[in-house]
């Protein structure tokens, strides 16, 4: 126990209730989870992902790598939480990741002792990559298993998500990222220029580093400062402040994209802005030093040290030592100091620290140690001393250790601006030696980097930078951007670096602390010839965890730039991507989760087909009746009943999936010609025809039955597939191709419910249900169409078959669809009707031969489906110039065939290869393979459809449909693909 | 998100959109050479830079546009009807 409550900061009186791992703790109103925990004395808060090293607070925002917790339980977990971004709320509970049996005895930490004794420790630098790799066999028994146990950090949960995420689309002028003393002074002069203004920060407070200050008498006109310029903005119409919503990416056309939470019904708002102008002034994180067990919990940044004192009233120690190369900390140590609180030591890498800074310590008794360095963090679980040496002045050795006692440790090794967002508008950063970190430099189009952000640390400077910023971006806007008043007091940015990218001393040393990446990975992954920074990144797995390298990044590519001898500018940076920070999954989701994740389309009869106890299945959109179970009866036992059904008597079947548009205006007769191979102008009005389409490159496109209602007035359908393409390519055709055709397409699909009648007594079926149509065959014949009306209903009827039968499509205006379906089934209880459902559809159409999207899978020329004596040679078509490429006529290409298992109880497996060795192997001459299958009632016989390398002239033949990796093997013989009524005569009947 | 500020429609996010194809080719005779409409079908360029090409609203009006496109910034820089043209100076 070090940490206490000290006093209150800036929270309020009011006191919460919260749990860690079960245990009753007390936190305050504006607590986070971290400075809570701090408050309550927890130091150990987890265990490190590979080496099950004793991890706490390591920070107080977003870079958080140390104090991950799981928030919440059950359905509503949230593992790998950050504990400094998460907010206490009464009764929250918190619970430790990656320990057992507790975080502060853990038995795996074992790692980190075999680490120590095996050559090459256990998970150190491209170890994903040299453990995978032999022998295979072990990988599931050993390497896996093993792993997933030690490796990782917090369980997701196994229940679904109960809380509501929703997605949230504005649309702003300026948007500002960061709530800093930069970001508000940005967002409140640009508000009175009228225009609107979104600004978005990650935490519940905004006002960036200005909650680092002590909040005393001498700071309360600045604070008064910070309240004032918040209130403005509240105030203000035409802004919208966005509180603890972290701006993760940028992408085209300057949208930005936040997720955002919130307290109440929802969890999370994922927020998409559209910004015209965007300033960034996401401020700067400072960067840890590296030394020997810097991960040790109570070895904390600096300025979370003081924030958690300073903003959160916690004190995160009793005797605080800080470790600096740069003047930044002091200011740790002199409030510490202040607030009563023993500061041991101030050690500093650099030889001359300002006299101001040196008078800071002496004048509070703080002993200084210059040119001296931290080697070791001690303690068992958390610091309760340090080891410090002299520095050599040429950086390179150390001598005369000591012991310092303390039991938290603060540090500084510089500060590094938060440059992704502005990164990704598209231009690589800057190195800048005055502050040993990277800045955007070039700006992005619409795009301001200003403050911290940019590299400029000092607060007027900072906010005289921003204010710029707003300037410039209204005045593009065409709008003047306001006066505001400037913080009444400042603080100077120079740091005056000099940069210690590592201590020169022994001891496990980490560079990445989420991930466990230590400095002797990243000089081990360049010996291994891994130099890039982006092999680096990938070879050792750092700035890959949820901090995305916040605090690693500058750091490990110093210490690469060291090994190869080359300047950190050289070495650069890995490219910076979205998301820069943890997103939940669920904003992304918004509501479209569950029976909302897709729309369902339904036709007109699903109501009826539900009552008929249809089992359905997806179809595109659709759910379609698969098949209609009579009681006891498995999907075979249906299908095969409904098919022979069919076949004997009459069936009715749902077709309103058909794509059906209407081609209507004078030259829509040449347009069909256009787009199909076959003839249209020449089709009579009264009259369907089977139509192909082809696409430019000779391949078959689509397919189905266009009739001609009028001269000008044509009625196409597609299959269920290609409804949507095929319109799309229509109108297409229309716009670009051939805008002097005078033709106009609509989709005409929902207007229509369709159902297909087909069977010997089809006939005598309709001409019950509708007795003013004549169905004799001189009056309708095949091919033929008629409309009629029938109780308000308009129907079409064709005379069309894609069972082989008998059959007639009756289209009717959906809302009277489900009443015609009736009619229709009705007048056919004299004969026996019975619906039929896809596995049906998919049966008759396979007797009979016909093709579907199983066959037309975009490979298939008309010569592989028989169908090239249907291209008309009297006019051009759409695709007729490439069809006749040598390869697209080849005798060898795979032709569609007929396939019947020789032992007709044996099914063909769809999918199969065809062979002509029993039993073949891999490396088998794979002749083709099998298309579609089904069990034929009427042959009594599995039979198939497929492809077979020049199998028109093979009929007859017998080979093998291999299925391997089923271990199937069906011999089969090759037949015509028209098994049943070769010769169309019962279509005609 | 790209934004296509549509003709019809005005200026709407890309999901409205699907992109269709290039529209800087021409489309070859009827009747020409096989190797024409060979490489009008299989050829294009892949210019780094601006671009025209054809984008259909599909989920707005389901007008054909065509649209000059920066393949590398994607900014947008001119939108119109398939007979149209940007000037040659954008």
């Amino acid at each position: 126990m070090s940490g206490f409550r000290h006093g209150a900061g800036r929270l309020g009186d009011a006191q919460l209730n919260f749990t860690f791992d079960g245990k009753p703790m007390l936190a305050r109103a504006g607590d986070t989870v971290a400075s809570a925990l701090l408050a309550n004395g927890v130091e150990v808060v987890g265990r490190s992902f590979k080496y099950h090293r004793p991890r706490g607070v390591t920070s107080s925002g977003p870079e958080e790598a140390g104090a991950l917790v799981t928030i919440g339980a059950g359905g509503k977990a949230d593992p790998n939480a950050r504990a400094t971004m998460e907010p206490v709320t009464q009764g929250l509970e918190v619970f430790s990741q990656n320990c057992f049996p507790s975080p502060k005895f853990d038995l795996m930490s074992v790692n980190g002792l075999a680490g120590a004794i095996l050559p090459g420790s256990l998970f150190s630098a491209g170890f994903y990559y040299k453990t995978f790799m032999w022998p295979a066999a072990l990988w599931y028994k050993f390497y896996e298993p093993s792993i997933r146990a030690a490796a990782g950090m917090g369980v997701p949960p196994k229940v679904a998500d109960p809380d509501i995420y929703d997605r949230i689309q504005m649309f702003c002028d300026v948007a500002v990222v960061g709530g800093g003393s930069a970001g508000l002074s940005a967002a409140l002069s640009a508000s009175q220029s009228g225009l609107r203004v979104v600004i978005f920060d990650e935490h519940n407070d905004l006002g960036g580093q200005l909650l680092n200050e002590a909040n005393s008498d001498q700071n309360a006109d600045l604070e008064q400062w910070r309240k004032d310029t918040i209130a403005a903005l509240e105030a203000a119409d035409n802004v919208t402040v966005l509180a603890r919503a972290v701006c993760w990416g940028r992408f085209d056309g300057n949208m930005l994209a936040a997720h955002q939470s919130v307290d109440g019904k929802v969890r999370q708002n994922y927020i998409k802005v559209q910004a015209k102008k965007i300033i960034i002034a996401a401020g700067a994180i400072e960067r840890p030093l590296v030394f020997g067990n810097n991960d040790k919990p109570n070895v904390m940044l600096a300025s979370a040290a003081r924030r958690m004192l300073n903003h959160y009233g916690t004190a995160t120690g009793k005797m605080l030592a800080v470790f600096t190369n740069n003047d930044s900390a002091y200011q740790t140590a002199f409030d510490y100091s202040d607030a009563g609180i023993k500061v041991s030591a101030v050690v500093d890498s650099r030889q001359y620290p300002s006299e101001a800074l040196v008078d800071g310590c002496m004048s509070r008794g703080i002993t200084l140690h210059t040119q001296a360095v931290v080697t070791e963090a001690k303690g068992w679980q958390a610091v309760r001393s340090i080891e410090i040496a002299d520095l050599a002045a040429n950086g390179q050795s150390v001598s005369n250790r000591r012991r310092v006692a303390c039991d938290v440790l603060a540090h500084s090794g510089g500060w590094t601006p938060q440059v992704q967002m502005a990164a990704h508008g598209g231009k690589p950063p800057i190195y800048d030696k005055t502050i040993a970190a990277f800045v955007v430099g070039d700006q992005a189009p619409d795009t301001y980097s200003v403050g911290a952000a940019e590299g400029e640390n000092g607060l007027l400077a900072g906010v005289a930078q921003a204010l710029e910023a707003a300037k410039a971006a209204c005045a593009e806007l065409g709008g003047t951007a306001g006066a505001v008043t400037a913080p009444p007091q400042d603080r100077d940015g120079a740091t005056n670096i000099v940069p210690l990218w590592s201590v020169p001393a022994k001891g496990k040393q980490l560079v990445d602390i989420q991930h466990d990446v230590t400095a002797a990975d990243v000089v081990q992954s360049h010996s291994e010839g891994f130099v890039s920074v982006e092999h680096l990144k990938r070879y050792t797995t750092l700035g890959m965890a949820n901090d995305q390298g916040r605090t690693s990044n500058v750091n490990a590519l110093a210490i690469m730039a060291e090994c190869r001898g080359v300047s950190i500018a050289e070495a650069g940076t890995t490219r910076f991507r979205a998301p820069i920070a943890p997103v939940s999954m669920g904003g992304f989701a918004g509501r479209e989760i569950g029976k909302h994740f897709k729309p369902v389309r339904r036709t007109p009869m699903q109501e009826w087909h539900e009552k008929a106890g249809a089992v359905f299945v997806q179809a595109g959109m659709y759910m379609r009746p698969q098949y209609y179970p009579q009681a006891g009866e498995t999907i075979d036992d249906a299908y095969e009943r409904e098919t022979e059904h069919v076949r004997k008597k009459v069936g009715i079947c749902d077709v309103t999936s058909l794509g059906k548009i209407e081609i209507v205006g004078p030259d829509a007769a040449e347009f069909l010609d256009r787009v199909y191979i076959n003839m249209f102008s020449t089709l009579k009005v009264g009259k369907a025809r089977y139509g192909v389409m082809l696409r430019e490159d000779g391949i078959v496109y689509d397919d189905g039955t266009t009739s001609r209602f009028a001269e000008d007035r044509f009625f196409m359908t597609t299959t269920t597939a290609k409804a949507g393409p095929v319109m799309a390519y229509l109108e297409r055709c229309l716009e670009i191709d051939w805008p002097e055709l005078k033709v106009r397409v609509s989709s005409v699909s929902e207007r229509w419910g369709a159902m297909a009648v087909a069977g010997p007594d089809a006939r005598a079926t309709l001409t019950a249900a509708f007795p003013s149509v004549d169905f004799s065959n001189e009056a309708f014949p095949f091919m033929g169409v008629v409309h009629a009306e029938h109780n308000g209903a308009k129907l079409v009827i064709l005379r069309i078959s894609f069972s082989g039968e008998m059959a007639y499509e009756v289209y009717a205006t959906s809302e009277h669809a489900t009443d015609i379906w009736q009619t229709v089934v009705d007048a056919g209880q004299a004969y026996d009707i019975v619906p039929y459902g896809l596995e049906t559809l998919g049966a008759l159409r396979i007797e009979k031969g016909h093709v579907t999207g199983a066959e037309l899978d975009g490979r298939v020329t008309l010569g592989d489906v028989h169908m090239d004596g249907m291209a008309s040679k009297k006019k051009w078509f759409v695709g007729k110039n490439l069809k006749q490429r040598e390869g697209m006529v080849h005798p060898d290409r795979p032709q569609l065939v007929g396939l019947k298992s020789v032992d007709p109880r044996t099914p063909i497996s769809t999918g199969s290869i065809l062979v002509t060795e029993a039993n073949a192997t891999a490396g088998a001459d794979k002749q083709g393979w099998v298309s579609s299958m089904t069990y034929s009632p009427e042959l009594g016989s599995f039979i198939a459809l497929g492809f077979l390398r020049g199998g028109k002239d093979r009929i007859g033949e017998r080979i093998y449909a291999a299925y391997p990796v089923k271990g199937k093997n069906v011999e089969v013989e090759v037949v015509s693909n028209h098994f049943v009524d070769p010769t169309n005569d019962r279509v005609k009947g | 998100m790209i934004r296509i500020n549509c003709p019809y429609c005005g200026e709407r996010e890309h999901s409205e959109f699907t992109y269709g194809e290039d529209a800087t080719r021409t489309t070859p005779d009827n009747d020409a050479p096989m190797e024409e409409w060979n490489k009008f079908v299989y050829e294009r360029d892949n210019p780094a830079g601006e671009h025209i090409e054809y984008w259909h609203h599909a989920f707005g009006c389901r007008a054909w546009l065509k649209v000059q496109r920066n393949t590398i910034t994607h900014d947008i820089s001119w939108v119109g009807l398939p007979h149209e043209n940007p000037e040659a100076a954008s």
